[in-house]
């Protein structure tokens, strides 16, 4: 498998003609609205539900919805852990969320090549969200006994946007790293600032 | 809605699967009544085997889902060397552990699709 993949055959074909929104030796444009518009759909879904918890932590709602785990999400939502920051870990989950949505919009069909660093400042904003959301899913039964049902889905949403956000760093990076080969600066090449 | 989210092979199944198994991880200690070391071994492991399997549901980040074969063989060995498992606990670990691991290792093999994928920004003379 290995020493498939760096023989010559597998050099992706330097077409003058083909679609320059597709990245060279891809089979799907990662860039393409199809693929980030539900990535967007999701964080806007994960920022409803963190922003509808963190009002509750907040003490804006006196109740929280439950349907399946009785006193679970109070328990959760007021504990220990979700309180260690200066805001509660609900109202860091949202501003995540919101950050997550807006690097997945901004920027057009090409922003793989053209913008660079949106791309990655979207994966930096969805991995890290990820993480936190599965750590805490370990914490709610292990330390508290309890299961929260909004924070699941919460924490599924997070998963669920680093797949399909993967595929676009990847592209970013592949092409960050051809422009240095042919001797274009990383930097400008990061930001945009590169035309060919 | 496979082609929208940049899906559509037949071995994502595999992982589908083992997300399934991961959040079966996390309901069985209430499910089957289980408490103690077997019972927090897992509500650890379940969300991690999850998570990593929901990942590679993905064939560009699809190499992830690898990291659950040492899930896997941890599930098997767990109860040998942390104590007091009851047989339940047991029979459930081992059975989840040889599934996740059977399925892991499908991760390895995927198509071309990215240019050489990651392995490409490390080797020196692709692109």
């Amino acid at each position: 498998m290995n020493s498939q993949r760096i023989k010559p055959e597998s050099e992706p074909p330097k077409s003058q003609f083909q679609n320059r929104d597709l990245p060279a030796g891809w089979q799907q444009n990662p860039s393409s609205w199809s693929q980030r518009l539900p990535i967007a759909i999701l964080a806007l879904l994960g920022f409803v539900i963190a922003s509808y918890l963190a009002l509750y932590q907040w003490g804006v709602f006196s109740t929280v919805w439950e349907p399946f785990f009785g006193a679970g999400s109070r328990t959760i939502l007021n504990s220990s852990v979700s309180h260690l920051l200066p805001i509660p870990d609900a109202a860091l989950g949202a501003f995540g969320y919101f950050l997550d949505a807006v690097t997945a919009v901004i920027g057009g069909r090409a922003r793989w090549r053209t913008m660079p660093w949106i791309v990655i400042l979207f994966g930096l904003a969805v991995g890290p969200l990820g993480a936190a959301s599965i750590i805490l899913v370990i914490l709610q039964p292990v330390l508290f006994e309890a299961w929260c049902t909004l924070c699941l889905v919460s924490a599924l949403i997070s998963v669920l946007m680093i797949g399909p956000a993967a595929d676009e760093v990847l592209a970013s990076l592949q092409y960050l790293k051809r422009e240095r080969l042919e001797g274009h600066s990383t930097w400008r090449v990061f930001w945009g600032l590169v035309t060919n | 809605m496979a082609r929208i989210l940049g899906l559509g092979d037949e071995l994502m199944w595999a992982q589908v699967i083992n997300a399934l198994v991961g959040l079966w991880l996390m309901a069985a200690p209430a499910a089957l009544g289980f408490n103690g070391a077997a019972r927090i071994n897992h509500l650890i492991v379940g969300p991690i085997a999850a998570t990593f399997a929901i990942i590679a549901v993905w064939e560009v980040v699809r190499t992830v889902g690898k990291l659950n074969v040492a899930l896997g063989i941890w599930l098997v060995v767990a109860p040998l060397v942390l104590n007091h498992w009851s047989m339940v606990s047991t029979i459930n670990s081992l059975v989840t552990g040889i599934i996740i691991i059977a399925l892991a290792l499908t991760s390895g093999k995927t198509s071309d699709k990215f240019a050489g994928g990651w392995r490409s920004l490390v080797d020196s003379h692709t692109n």
